[in-house]
């Protein structure tokens, strides 16, 4: 304690500390920030209901920043014009009045209909065409995937050339998921540990995988490429390194790679090791 | 009624500044306790920015002292930690002590005359429990393998022995219970107190705003605490004696088990309502001081009253909007996204309100009516930003990335913290009877609100850029790398907005012990508590006060000069 | 730490302490709920983990250290710490020399029983205990609160989780008959495996080196790094690379090798067309060295396996499958050279010399770059060597 009795000036101590981590700090952050391409919004969306996301999304900003702008020009207004000076007087309103009772009342219908009913009818509507409306899991076009999440990997389970889940031809990949482009992918999500979120954001799709139930998605992919597959969901301290690849291939060239993918899970294929052959049955 | 049986003011230092029954002194308490939290959980913010801006880079100044086994740099675990007590810790012990217990403790008794609490035992019990909860919460921290690194929201399977394996999440729950057991504690006082105890004249409609939301927030404190308080010892059971409501069997075993999807629930069901927890004393205190800075009367008291009503009623009915993408049936969905736009409705009216209230107003800029103002602005930024999170088409795209960080962080740690400052600001004079730097308290106005703004504005162009919350490197995945810059700029901002509170810390010390002598009403209100002398004697009020006026009397044209007067005195014929 | 609990609450207490192992209340998933047929994967033990995870470890260890030749480095490189000395050792009567360790931390020790003489490496148990945490923090989830490699995360895993009671490890770039060093065992961990849930952790040199010696402390009395008779070998070295600027060339000749001295094309896909692969072998033109040699063959090993089942393992389709270590001239010739412990796949370094070694890491990663990633293309090539006889 003797060592603390020192001419102590805080206000000095204090810009001195402050002043030496900033500079480390722009340092390090110019470092960091080196080889990096800037991007300030999503990849253009690369699934037959992305676009929905984007347009209500710019709808719904539009109308926010009306909204917000209103806000702020009734908050500066008096800030500048109404500041106290001598021999100004506020004036005495309760707000009482018949008027300002219906005033308000119109203010909040507007803001319910603009705001709220609007974004809502356009929401239902993208909701019902799009993420709710799951394709019909008997049609051939639908492409079905079981999704097994796991500290800290995306395990994928494909029918293979059969159609059906559980058989020794099943696609089994980690980490990678191959799909064919212009067909709905119906996914089958469980965990095996604790809760994940499988995030396509080119796909503008999001589900959490759960432990102990199976979750359903889909979408319908409308670019070929590769695009990324994240986390979500918290799901330990590698949640961050939960990442995976979405190969989006036109259909001619999944063909190919779904025969090649087929024998060669049929090589590797091992009938006395049960535990392998994860699978469940297909839910929707 | 409380004047029935007045002790003697006790004498011994343990009983008058420690073990005290005096909601005066148990405000300060919980001031106290709350501002040394803040600065804990603040400092945990500051090193989370910095790992975000700067991955693997050993933290300066405190790296080594803190992290000395990774030489600085906090590994991924130890940033899981630091989120985690960062969300707890600013929720639990930063924010609810100060807005709920510091203030509700000062308010109440004081503004609606009565002499203390009506359970004051009860009252000192529920801070020790705070107290108590917060040791565990720190305990925590310094067990086998560190605190938790669930999240603030304890997600099972993770959270249960599944994903968390040391004892540091055994206690997270354990404080958090205890927490929420002194909540309810508080909860039940104010209630009671603001039923029971209002002086004599003192109507409904009388009472300031600030006890309005104090009312509606120990009401849902009192509903939804125990929900919280029952999920953790169901947790707190799964981990401790095996028991498995939220550990499920593997779907391939075909076996039964728990359900991680119940907890959800059931945190949501408070979690939802603890956003107006936090919120509704920050909205009451606004309503008041804007009208008090304005020389106005509150604009449509009995309207504002009104939303706040409907808020808390709502607030309990939307919960299911965190849940969007768990894989709620899409009925459940759309009826939990009508609900939760209609909470913009209320809203609307309380922005209405205010925004009224200042208009052709005589504007006194205090530090207290710019963090009021300030309330005004990150609110309206945060709960505009609410919608696009109502609506499930672009939730599903922006659920769990930075996007909702930047909204929850304006609508209720900003908003609850501006409010908070607003009321210091306000409030301290009376407190601690000396007043705060005006100059100080508008720099620190400015350089808080300005950083703010960019930190969370920022964090919702990362968020929509698809940046998921909760990463420990963004620069590792290859659609993350390229929005790394936002986080730069993020962290350059959080950096200046935390050495800003440091402005703050000094005002609040320097002022506490050498600031000017405050006079007992510097602001010329004429609430309850302005009426006492500074600083206010044992048992508040000599003789309980007859109400006789509202509280927001002010600019009344048969005034003449003045332009307020105090609830005591009767308004000119 | 007990006795800050208690003062601070009882319930803190009571609710933060765990319960004995054979606790009756925890949980196991029994049949009688009812098995899916369809579904067949067995129940892990580890669904439910254990409430009492053991955090503390209390007995030191003596490991199996390197061999001499390591020391003679170690004493070039600090000849403050290490030092020969002639008369290290008594046995009997004979005097032994050897090099000494200042920090105590490494010792040549006789072992009566054995009658045998080795150099151990002393773990205490702090830091035993410190690599338990940050092994149970970090691994356990897949590899397994006991290490066996069967965690809850690392069910239905393949390849599983390594089982590290086991003395076999794949992709150390260690003579797969040798226990690997530390410091490849620390690489191996902070470059994790490509293509599996292996991921490179992003630890500090510290945690990396507690964790891997309490993995070492893992193996059973008389196995692995507490096998009087075992030896740690280090990460297969090469005095430079042979083919620098001549690539084209190194993938040709890689490419004979492969084909030919190595026979690699007997387990992993040949790439060549049969008559090609009858030419490089000196085979009559029109013989088949093996039937579907475009595709790999998955062997049994009984080294790896999971609750007594024996893995089933695919040496990789280069153009097609990921390989686990590395794709870098360097890092191939390194798991060429090591093979694969405890697999058919064996150490090359040897048997083969260096520069051949080296071209057919050009050659690998040639068929890497070019196929792996494209399918339309190596279908084309694929089906031209199938259909080209």
């Amino acid at each position: 304690m003797n060592a603390l009795r020192l001419s102590f000036n805080p206000a000095k101590t204090l810009t001195r500390v402050l002043a030496s981590s900033f500079a480390l700090f722009l340092f390090s952050a110019g470092v960091s920030a080196q080889d990096v391409v800037n991007r300030w919004g999503p990849t253009p969306s690369a699934s037959s209901y992305g676009d929905d996301f984007d347009d209500l999304f710019w709808l719904i900003t539009a109308l926010v920043s009306v909204s917000f702008a209103l806000v702020v020009i009734l908050l500066v207004v008096p800030l500048i014009r109404d500041r106290a000076r001598p021999g100004k007087k506020a004036s005495y309103d309760h707000g009482t009045s018949l008027h300002d009772k219906r005033f308000t009342a119109c203010v909040s219908i507007i803001v319910f209909v603009v705001l709220d009913a609007w974004v809502l009818v356009i929401a239902m509507e993208d909701l019902q065409t799009g993420f709710w409306n799951y394709p019909n899991p008997d049609n051939a076009a639908t492409y079905k995937v079981e999704v097994l999440g796991q500290q800290w990997a995306w395990n994928f389970r494909a029918t293979g050339l059969d159609g059906e889940f559980g058989t020794p031809d099943d696609i089994l990949t980690t980490n990678t998921l191959t799909v064919p482009k212009d067909r709905p992918i119906s996914m089958n999500f469980t965990s095996k540990d604790v809760i994940h979120s499988f995030f396509l954001p080119d796909m503008r799709t999001k589900r959490d995988v759960n432990p102990g139930s199976v979750n359903i998605a889909w979408f319908e992919p409308v670019i070929a490429g590769d695009f990324d597959i994240l986390c979500a969901e918290l799901c330990g301290f590698a949640h961050y390194q939960m990442y995976g690849k979405l190969h989006v291939l036109e259909q001619d060239v999944f063909d190919t790679w779904e025969k090649e993918a087929s024998l060669m899970a049929q090589a590797a294929y091992d009938k006395n090791d049960t535990e392998a052959h994860w699978a469940w049955e297909w839910q929707e | 009624m409380s004047g029935d049986h007045i002790h003697a003011e006790p004498t011994s230092f343990w009983k008058k500044h420690v073990f005290s029954v005096d909601h005066k002194v148990i405000a300060k308490q919980f001031m106290w306790f709350g501002l040394l939290w803040l600065l804990i959980g603040g400092l945990m913010a500051m090193m989370i920015r910095w790992q975000l801006a700067n991955p693997g880079m050993p933290v300066p100044l405190l790296g080594n002292l803190l992290f000395s086994r990774t030489d600085g740099v906090i590994d991924p675990a130890t940033y899981n930690m630091l989120f985690t007590m960062h969300g707890t810790i600013m929720i639990f012990l930063g924010l609810t002590p100060i807005l709920i217990g510091a203030f509700g403790n000062w308010c109440i008794p004081l503004m609606i005359g009565a002499r203390d609490m009506i359970f004051p035992l009860l009252n000192m019990l529920s801070f020790w429990t705070v107290v108590l909860g917060g040791l565990v919460g720190l305990y925590s921290m310094f067990v086998p393998l560190g605190a938790t690194e669930a999240g603030w929201t304890g997600y099972p399977t993770l959270s249960t022995t599944v994903g968390t394996q040391g004892s540091g999440e055994t206690l997270w729950a354990l404080a958090v219970f205890l927490i929420g057991l002194s909540s309810i504690m508080g909860g039940i006082n104010y209630i009671t107190t603001i039923i029971r105890l209002r002086a004599p004249g003192m109507g409904w409609m009388d009472m300031p705003l600030t006890i309005w939301g104090m009312l509606f927030t120990a009401v849902l404190n009192v509903l939804f605490l125990p929900v919280i308080g029952s999920a953790m010892l169901l947790l707190i059971m799964d981990r401790v004696f095996g028991t498995t409501f939220f550990v499920p069997a593997s779907i391939m075993s075909g076996a039964s088990g728990g359900d991680p999807i119940l907890y959800q629930h059931l945190f949501w069901i408070f979690g939802h309502p603890e956003v107006y927890i936090l919120i509704l004393p920050a909205w009451g205190l606004v309503s008041d001081l804007l009208s008090f800075f304005a020389r106005k009367p509150a604009f449509g008291y009995k309207v504002t009253v009104g939303a706040m009503f409907a808020v808390t009623l709502l607030s309990a009915v939307v919960y299911g909007h965190h849940m969007f993408t768990t894989g709620l049936s899409a009925m459940l969905g759309e009826s939990f996204m009508l609900l939760t736009m209609i909470i913009s409705v209320p809203g609307e009216i309380l922005f209405f309100n205010w925004l009224h209230t200042i208009w052709r107003g005589s504007l006194r800029l205090t530090s207290a009516m710019l963090f009021s103002m300030g309330v005004i602005f990150v609110f309206g930024l945060g709960g505009l930003t609410g919608l696009y999170l109502a609506t499930i088409s672009t939730d599903i795209f922006l659920h769990d990335t930075y996007f909702v960080v930047g909204h929850f962080h304006l609508t209720m740690a900003a908003s609850s913290l501006f409010g908070a400052f607003a009321a210091i600001y306000f409030f301290f004079p009376k407190m601690f009877g000396r007043m705060m730097s005006e100059r100080l308290g508008k720099i620190h106005f400015w350089t808080t609100i300005i950083p703010l703004t960019v930190v969370f504005c920022t964090m919702f162009i990362s968020g929509y850029g698809g940046m998921p919350r909760r990463y420990y490197d963004h620069t590792s995945a290859s659609y993350l790398a390229p929005l790394q810059h936002l986080n730069v700029i993020t962290t350059t901002a959080a950096f200046i907005l935390g050495a800003a509170q440091l402005i703050f810390a000094w005002n609040f010390v320097r002022s506490r012990w050498w600031g000017a002598k405050a006079p007992d009403n510097p602001w010329e209100v004429g609430t309850l508590d302005w009426t006492t002398p500074t600083p206010v004697p044992h048992y508040n009020f000599k003789e309980i006060p007859v109400v006789h006026t509202g509280p927001h009397e002010f600019s009344h044209p048969k005034l003449g000069d003045r332009d307020w007067i105090s609830q005591t005195d009767k308004l000119p014929a | 730490m007990k006795r800050l609990t208690l003062l601070l609450a009882g319930a803190a207490l009571s609710l933060g302490m765990t319960l004995p192992a054979s606790d009756p209340l925890t949980v196991s998933e029994g049949d009688e709920h009812g098995h899916d047929s369809s579904a067949s994967a067995p129940e892990g033990p580890h669904d439910r983990p254990p409430l009492d995870v053991v955090l503390d470890i209390h007995t030191d260890a003596w490991l199996r250290a390197p061999s001499e030749d390591w020391f003679e480095a170690q004493a070039e490189l600090d000849p403050d710490r290490f030092s020969y000395v002639d008369d290290l050792l008594d046995i009997d009567g004979d005097t032994e020399g050897g090099y000494q360790d200042k920090l105590g931390e490494y010792e040549l020790r006789y072992d009566a029983e054995e009658d045998e003489i080795a150099y151990w490496q002393y773990i205490s148990a702090d830091r035993l205990t410190q690599g338990r945490r940050d092994y149970v923090q970090f691994c356990s989830s897949c590899h397994g609160f006991d290490g066996d490699g069967y965690g809850r995360s690392g069910q239905h895993l393949r390849p599983p989780p390594r089982n590290f009671t086991k003395p076999f490890y794949k992709f150390t770039k260690v003579p797969g008959h040798l226990l690997p060093s530390d410091e490849s065992l620390i690489l191996l961990v902070e470059r994790g495996l490509n293509g599996t849930p292996m991921l490179p952790w992003a630890l500090s040199r510290d945690q990396l080196n507690d964790i891997i010696q309490y993995l070492k402390s893992l193996s059973p009395e008389g196995v692995g790094w507490r096998d009087v008779y075992s030896e740690v070998g280090h990460i297969v070295e090469s005095d430079g690379d042979p083919w620098t600027g001549r690539e084209a060339e190194a993938i040709q000749a890689g490419q004979d090798v492969y084909h030919g001295t190595a026979k690699c094309y007997s387990c992993h896909p040949g790439y060549v067309t049969p008559e090609k692969l009858a030419e490089i072998n000196g085979l009559p033109a029109g013989s088949m060295p093996r039937e579907n040699f475009t595709y790999p063959i998955a062997k049994i090993t009984e080294n790896y396996e999971v609750q007594g089942v024996p893995m089933l393992l695919l040496p990789p389709d280069f153009t097609w499958q990921d390989v686990r270590a590395g794709t870098t001239p360097l890092e191939l010739f390194e798991t060429i050279g090591a093979g694969i412990g405890g697999t058919a796949m064996p150490q090359w370094k040897g048997s083969l010399s260096d520069k051949d070694i080296w071209a057919m890491a050009y050659y690998v990663r040639s068929l890497i770059e070019t196929y792996k990633g494209h399918p339309e293309k190596r279908a084309e090539f694929m089906s031209s060597l199938r259909t080209g006889r």
